[in-house]
């Protein structure tokens, strides 16, 4: 690159970083408020958190707060509704991963085989839109028609089916089911879309010689959509995986009520109880500690199996 | 492998191909996915346009019947759940403007190859996809700079989503080098190159990404949740909480109830479809940008 378009004064500074960087003075001005932004909402809480090493006190602050040393460690995790609010977290998470994940490739595969346009489009169309409805609406279709115990759609097939009414949000075992069902309904038909975009690279005529060799459908399936799709759904599994400790506190708290509080509390929702209900910012800090650290070590070593399978790993 | 070369048609080049019993199978598979998908939103829209009797009646699937909208003119006569709306609008397009602002020239700085130090500014970034001090921390810095019980809250605090900044940089990274290269020797300015050739060829990406944030604007309950403690600031997510699982809606169909007769379960679902119903105007038109936009940002990510 010459400097005859570099905005720098070319003689003086030519090929050192000063240089370089003066070039770029403008981009860089551009970028200033993004990195403020990462720097005072995402870098200043990681501060914050030295609040889970503190006997915080509102009136003293971060800065003035006593040090207690692990002392809110051993109390949160000696604290039972903490260990029932982690394995909910985990159950209802890898439930709805191992019904979601499965049935997202399968519909993926089946948009993938309809040649038909129109209807393809006409029913991706509807498949997406669940994912673009709140979760307030979704919980307010579950609990006041879907699966109301009087008169809930659910409910009015199973009695002209022949059955008794289930009482679907109070009971445990129902809420669960429930749950996952709510979260299939609503993200599954989304989340075709990052496999049907994997799937538009695909050089038809291998489609086209698998044919004119006498595969038939389900074969080409097998042996050519599967395998060019492998490597991204191993990262979606991944990723997925590594996010079995995160949960939204929208779906358990919206969802959830206080007869099935045992399998409904997560994470999320303790959090929320402990540290903004209660104001206990400590315990609530060190939840939220404790959650990120595990997030990162499942993260870690979900990569590292990816590659030892011979993928290419997302860090 | 000659005679498929004929045309670029999306089945395998006029080869006519027997429709097979697992065509049948997925045709119906598809369909009754898709029906799945629909009905409850349907369910919701004949019971919030059905009459009384029909309402509490439970007769009631996927059309109204005896068609009412008395539901509808008890819920536009309440003053809530405008200020809920204006509320919701306010911040949807104040955070998406911002936050596509941000996005925008974060991933068309960071995607420029020869930028010294790009690596360590996207890393910035990145990292806190995978690490964050978590609520309570961010709940105290958005205290500390006195925005709690503000709308200032409910968009600046998540300002820019990582994801979109990840899928936009893929994009901007994908236009070729080149254009740009050019344009700079013909004197251009870096915001000229950003303005007059960059964005034009992204209207797809930026459709994109300001859909998303549009949506989790919209739809957001938990940043209202932990935010706004005044009532006359709820959102709508959050005014239509307290209708759809709060008591209101009980005694006011009530007194309703003597002067036209509407089921609460009525008022509830026209609520829902009150809240809903922007999302589901701009859907179909947005729909084409975001299929063609998550396509091209996600292929390499």
């Amino acid at each position: 690159m010459t400097y005859k378009n570099s905005s720098a004064p070319a003689g003086i500074y030519k090929k050192t970083m000063a240089a370089k960087i003066w070039r770029y003075k403008w981009l860089y001005l551009m970028l200033a408020p993004v990195m403020l932004y990462f720097l005072v909402f995402k870098y200043a809480p990681m501060y914050g958190i030295v609040m889970a090493f503190q006997k915080y006190n509102p009136f003293k602050g971060i800065f003035k707060s006593p040090f207690v040393g692990t002392e809110v460690f051993r109390k949160v995790l000696s604290n039972h509704n903490f260990w029932i609010s982690v394995k909910n977290t985990i159950v209802l998470n890898l439930l709805v991963l191992v019904v979601n994940f499965p049935l997202t490739i399968i519909i993926s595969l089946m948009l993938n085989e309809i040649r038909h346009l129109r209807f393809k489009k006409l029913t991706q169309s509807v498949l997406y839109l669940p994912h673009f409805v709140s979760w307030v609406v979704v919980a307010g279709i579950a609990r006041a028609t879907l699966f109301t115990t009087n008169g809930g759609t659910v409910n009015m097939l199973i009695e002209s089916l022949g059955g008794t009414p289930k009482s679907f949000l109070g009971d445990a075992g129902w809420w669960t089911v429930m749950y996952v069902i709510m979260n299939t309904w609503k993200e599954v038909g989304w989340g075709t879309i990052i496999y049907l975009a994997a799937l538009t690279g695909i050089d038809e005529s291998l489609y086209e010689a698998a044919y004119l060799d006498g595969a038939t459908k389900m074969q080409r399936i097998v042996y050519i959509t599967l395998p060019l799709i492998k490597s991204t759904v191993v990262t979606m599994l991944i990723l997925q995986v590594s996010r079995v400790m995160s949960i939204g506190l929208d779906a358990p708290l919206l969802l959830g009520n206080d007869s099935v509080i045992n399998v409904s509390e997560v994470i999320a929702t303790y959090v929320y109880r402990l540290g903004i209900v209660r104001n206990d910012y400590s315990q609530a800090t060190a939840i939220g500690l404790f959650q990120s650290v595990v997030n990162i070590l499942i993260l870690v070593l979900a990569d590292r199996f990816a590659k030892l399978i011979g993928e290419e790993g997302i860090i | 492998m000659t005679l498929g070369k004929r045309n670029k048609s999306n089945d395998y080049s006029g080869v006519k191909e027997s429709f097979t019993l697992l065509d049948v199978f997925i045709y119906i598979f598809i369909g009754l996915a898709a029906i799945i998908c629909l009905y409850p939103i349907l369910n919701v829209l004949a019971i919030s346009l059905s009459g009384y009797q029909e309402v509490l009646s439970n007769s009631v699937t996927w059309y109204p019947k005896n068609i009412s909208f008395a539901a509808y003119k008890d819920i536009f006569r309440r003053k809530q759940i405008w200020q809920a709306m204006w509320t919701t609008i306010s911040v949807t397009i104040y955070g998406t403007g911002t936050g596509l602002v941000l996005t925008t020239v974060a991933a068309y700085v960071l995607s420029r190859n020869n930028l010294p130090g790009r690596k360590y500014f996207s890393a910035i970034i990145l990292f806190t996809m995978y690490f964050s001090g978590g609520i309570i921390p961010t709940f105290v810095v958005v205290k500390g700079l006195g925005l709690v019980d503000t709308l200032g809250a409910l968009f600046i605090p998540q300002a820019v989503s990582v994801f979109n900044f990840v899928i936009m940089r893929t994009f901007f990274r994908e236009l070729p080098e080149s254009l740009e290269e050019s344009a700079q020797i013909d004197g251009a300015t870096e915001l000229q190159v950003l303005f007059k050739i960059v964005l034009p060829l992204s209207v797809p990406i930026i459709a994109t990404v300001g859909l998303f944030y549009a949506v989790q604007y919209w739809n957001d309950y938990f940043q209202s949740l932990i935010y706004i403690t005044t009532d006359s600031k709820y959102t709508l997510q959050l005014r239509l909480r307290s209708f759809l699982f709060g008591q209101e809606l009980d005694a006011q169909a009530q007194v309703s109830g003597d002067r036209g007769q509407i089921m609460t379960q009525s008022l509830k679902m026209a609520s829902i479809m009150f809240a809903t119903f922007p999302i589901l105007v701009v859907y179909p038109w947005l729909q084409k940008y975001f299929v063609k936009g998550m396509m091209l940002g996600s292929v390499k990510g």
